[in-house]
């Protein structure tokens, strides 16, 4: 019985191995050909190793792309969004939670429709409101409704995570005479770190990551994100298979590091997600 | 004079018993100022301009049309359907094909395994990158002349497999995408899974087996009933993800050859910005937010329930 059990366990260990080497396969490619010259990438196989590495595609995407300016944009942005989007969802999720106020259901159910629309739904309009507010093509102009799509998920999760703090903490607060703003700031918001931590990492990366929206609202190559210059190097440049795939690599670092220093938050933030989504 | 008295204490209950959306004011009003502005009101406008014939540019008529955008694009507007027909296809797909290998992939690793967290953390990493950088990765994976198709075929000796148009033949090249898509997704599914699994009582589970039950029985009478709210959170995010398509889509083909990988959100965003018809476009957009509030607003619903009992 437990001999069969240990087979059955290196088999799957076996099967295991073999897919995360297949799931490894595609981010092994792309490495091997930044670091080929032009002429290795036409003469040798995409899986064969760089035998003669090439550094030289990564200093010529990192300028022809620009990067260091579309980097330092993409983390403008996602420094002051993610802040200030999760403090404005914990207000929000705050006075859902603990503020009984009439219709507050609804207006949950109301915001939790909007974390499950696709923006697509809004996009052209919403070129309008950021046109006519003059913010074209500014960090500001994408901030705004950034904040705004972001808001209902975060809400929402916050609002599931407040709920579990128990309520005799408001009570004994509130007989102590604190207002509601001090109990947000003084009970609720420390107890709520891990939550705010796991949200804030998975906002910062999906902020990073975010296309659609900057494909209409930033078209100047000057206020671009780092999404819109992956794409804006892979058909200015398409041919020098080398330094795109440099480039790219060199995007994704960021995100890359962030998670593997934060790992848990990862897990963590999906598992709030699934448990009180 | 005599009215004047009583009046005092009145007000001072009323200031105690302030009416509570007054006090939750101040903390919703940022949210739902920006809620509005930047979600609600562009949805809303997108459903009117719907009905409008305009090319989007400030300055020019907006001109009312009633239904005709939706005429249009529901009888001459081949591409139209073909996009719908790809975003259904997809849809489908994505609740097959990556839910069941990232079920799967859960299930196996959250058994006790050497390397296990490594595993895990492989699996997921797609998932935290930018799709338009997984899409441009793979533009170069299926690049016809240096991709691996072209090495793999080269080097067997099967020029068949060295032909093959992988983002250029349109029989093809929505799957070929699509793949991008699974490795993409999976991760993030696997750890909602992996979440979910940790509500199975290992009690019951072992309970089962000692009555006798074979693997595939535990895992059908013990591990997914408890696994059945997960299975429902993923499937909806599920289908918004792959409601939504976008960026794998435009990074890899950009909806070509001949508008054959066309999906729904591309099509509107290319209609409205590219062609300049705004009203078909939003037409487009609003079909797209039709059929998500039919999911969405059920699966609400049947949350809310589930929260009352």
């Amino acid at each position: 019985m437990t001999r069969t059990r240990d087979y059955a366990r290196i088999g799957l260990w076996i099967a295991l191995i073999i897919s995360l080497v297949i799931w490894m396969l595609p981010l092994v490619f792309i490495i091997f050909t930044s670091l080929k010259s032009e002429q290795d990438v036409v003469g040798t196989p995409v899986f064969a190793f760089p035998l003669n590495p090439d550094f030289g595609n990564y200093a010529e995407a990192f300028e022809n792309g620009n990067l260091l300016r579309v980097a330092s944009n993409s983390l403008f942005i996602a420094l002051i969004k993610v802040p200030i989007g999760l403090l404005i969802s914990a207000l929000a999720a705050f006075a859902l939670a603990r503020i009984r106020f009439r219709r507050n259901r609804v207006l949950l159910a109301v915001i939790a429709i909007g974390s499950m629309v696709p923006i697509q739904v809004a996009i052209a309009p919403l070129f309008q409101v950021i046109s006519n507010a003059g913010l074209l093509n500014t960090s500001i102009g994408v901030i705004l409704p950034y904040i705004g799509f972001g808001l209902p998920y975060q809400t929402f999760i916050l609002y599931g995570f407040f709920r579990q703090i128990p309520e005799e903490l408001d009570e004994s607060a509130r007989v102590d005479g604190a207002s509601y703003a001090r109990l947000f700031w003084q009970i609720i918001l420390p107890l709520s770190g891990p939550a705010l931590a796991a949200l804030f990492i998975l906002d910062f990366v999906a902020t990073w990551n975010e296309y659609g929206m900057a494909l209409v609202l930033l078209q100047t190559q000057d206020a671009w994100t780092v999404p819109l210059a992956i794409q804006g190097f892979q058909s200015q440049f398409t041919s020098s298979y080398g330094p795109v795939n440099a480039f790219t690599i060199m995007t994704m670092l960021p995100v890359l590091i962030v998670y593997l220093m934060f790992q848990r938050y990862f897990v963590s933030g999906a598992f709030a997600g699934s448990v009180k989504g | 004079m005599t009215a004047a008295p009583p009046r005092r204490p009145l007000i001072a209950r009323r200031r105690r018993r302030r009416s509570p959306f007054v006090t939750a004011l101040p903390f919703l009003a940022p949210a739902l100022l920006a809620y509005v502005v930047f979600v609600i009101f562009p949805m809303v406008e997108s459903v009117r301009l719907s009905f409008f014939e305009w090319t989007g540019f400030i300055g020019t008529p907006q001109v009312f049309v009633g239904l005709k955008n939706y005429v249009k694009i529901f009888t001459q507007d081949p591409v139209f359907w073909t996009a719908f027909g790809n975003t259904v296809i997809w849809v489908v797909l994505s609740l097959i094909i990556p839910l069941t290998i990232s079920l799967v992939l859960a299930l196996a690793l959250n058994r006790p395994l050497f390397g296990r967290n490594l595993f895990r953390s492989v699996f997921y990493i797609p998932g935290v990158l930018a799709s338009i950088a997984v899409a441009n990765m793979w533009r170069w994976i299926y690049n016809p002349n240096y991709g691996i198709g072209q090495s793999l075929g080269t080097a067997f000796g099967l020029p068949w497999l060295a032909d093959i148009q992988w983002l250029g033949d349109k029989n093809i090249a929505l799957y070929a995408v699509f793949v991008a898509f699974v490795w993409q997704t999976v991760g993030t599914n696997m750890v909602l899974f992996l979440a979910g699994l940790q509500a199975v009582q290992q009690e019951h589970v072992e309970a089962a087996r000692l009555d006798g039950a074979n693997a595939w029985q535990v895992f059908r009478n013990v591990t997914f009933p408890a696994l059945r709210p997960t299975m429902v959170i993923v499937t909806v995010l599920t289908f918004i993800g792959s409601i939504k398509v976008f960026d794998l889509v435009v990074g890899m083909t950009g909806g070509g050859p001949a508008q054959q990988t066309q999906v729904l959100a591309l099509w509107s965003y290319q209609q409205s910005f590219g062609n300049h018809q705004y009203g078909m476009g939003n037409a487009i957009a609003t079909v797209l937010l039709v059929v998500t509030l039919l999911i969405v607003v059920p699966y609400l619903v049947w949350t809310a329930r589930q929260e009352e009992k």
